[in-house]
This record gives C-alpha cells, sequence and structure tokens, in this order.
C-alpha cells in the first residue's frame, strides 16, 4: 500500500500545480492521503464481518 | 454565451502523446523534460514490473460467453502500459488463468500494480499532450 501510495503520488504531484515547491507538497499530500484513507478502511474492514 | 474557442492541437502533439502512451516516459523523454520523464515514466514502470513480479494477471479478451465483456474495462487499464502490454501479450506472459497464481498472497495486489500502471500511464500520456500542445507550461 505504500509504494502503491508513493509510485500514485509521484505522478499526481509531477502533473499538478505550476512550481516544484506546490508540486511536492502536493504529492506528499497525496501520499499521505491515501495512506490515512487506506488504514481507516482496512480498520474499518477488519471489523465487518 | 459563446463557447470558448480551443486552438486545435499540433501534429506534433498527437506523434508525442503516441510516443507517451507506447513507451512509458518517452513523451515527456522527447519533450526534454527529464526529470519528468524519470518520475512518471519510472513509476508506470516500477508499478507495471512490481505487479508482475507479484504475479498479477493481465486482462484481455481471451473468456467465454457474456464475461468477455467484464473483461474489457480491466483490459482497457492494462493497455495503457502499451509496449509493456504489447510484449507480454507476445510472450503470452502474464495471461494465462493460473489457479496456482491466483492462490499466492500477493495475487490481487499485483492485478491492482499492473492496473495502475496503465491508468498512470494515461494520465502520463495526457501531461506530455497538453506540453507539446502549449496548453501546459
Amino acid at each position: 500500500m505504500t509504494l502503491f501510495a508513493a509510485l500514485a503520488s509521484v505522478v499526481f504531484g509531477a502533473m499538478a500545480k505550476d512550481t516544484n515547491r506546490e508540486r511536492l507538497l502536493y504529492g506528499l499530500k497525496v501520499f499521505a492521503e491515501f495512506m490515512v484513507i487506506g488504514l481507516v478502511l482496512g480498520w474499518i474492514l477488519y471489523f465487518i464481518p | 454565451m459563446q463557447a470558448e474557442e480551443v486552438e486545435p492541437a499540433p501534429g506534433s502533439a498527437w506523434f508525442i502523446g503516441a510516443a507517451a502512451w507506447f513507451v512509458p516516459g518517452l513523451g515527456h523523454l522527447l519533450l526534454q523534460r527529464w526529470w519528468r520523464a524519470a518520475l512518471m515514466g519510472g513509476a508506470v514502470w516500477v508499478c507495471f514490473f512490481v505487479g508482475m513480479a507479484m504475479g498479477g494477471h493481465l486482462f484481455d479478451l481471451n473468456a467465454e460467453g457474456s464475461s468477455v465483456l467484464l473483461q474489457v474495462p480491466p483490459m482497457i487499464a492494462n493497455l495503457g502500459t502499451g509496449v509493456l502490454y504489447v510484449v507480454s501479450w507476445l510472450l503470452d506472459y502474464g495471461f494465462a488463468d493460473d489457479p496456482a497464481q491466483a492462490a499466492r498472497a500477493t495475487y490481487e495486489y499485483g492485478n491492482t500494480f499492473l492496473l495502475i500502471a496503465g491508468l498512470l500511464n494515461y494520465l502520463t500520456m495526457l501531461d506530455a499532450f497538453d506540453i507539446a500542445a502549449g496548453r501546459k507550461p
């Protein structure tokens, strides 16, 4: 999941925004979102039989 | 209210777009966007080979009955990897329905990586096209 999040956020970050700083921040934000949402969904599904 | 006029893309932009689809990263290389080529193209290549190493399955239209239609969306996603898909298809590598392969713990992860590799390359292709058409700096 971490590798997937990293690869996807690299592409999303490289595509978006105008400056390198904005791209880096956007990529990090997307990466964090993938990780947090993945972990939250994982725990929700863990409790669903 | 008038619709905004959009300038037609030059032929070279279509060529760059096709090259970007066929070889992940090539579109940005032709545009001399080295970092973008390395990051975006590299992500697609890594995603594809990680998916293969995990025992992922590539989709084609080799299915019976109405399930052929179900193969079309993932096949379109897989096709996004361009030459990687074509070479795998020519070598018949990654397409077999092997129960032992499907039983691997990483099988579904591999499938997802292979699908995402293609979808990421479609994004990369559109980015290269937009740059070549002058719609993006």
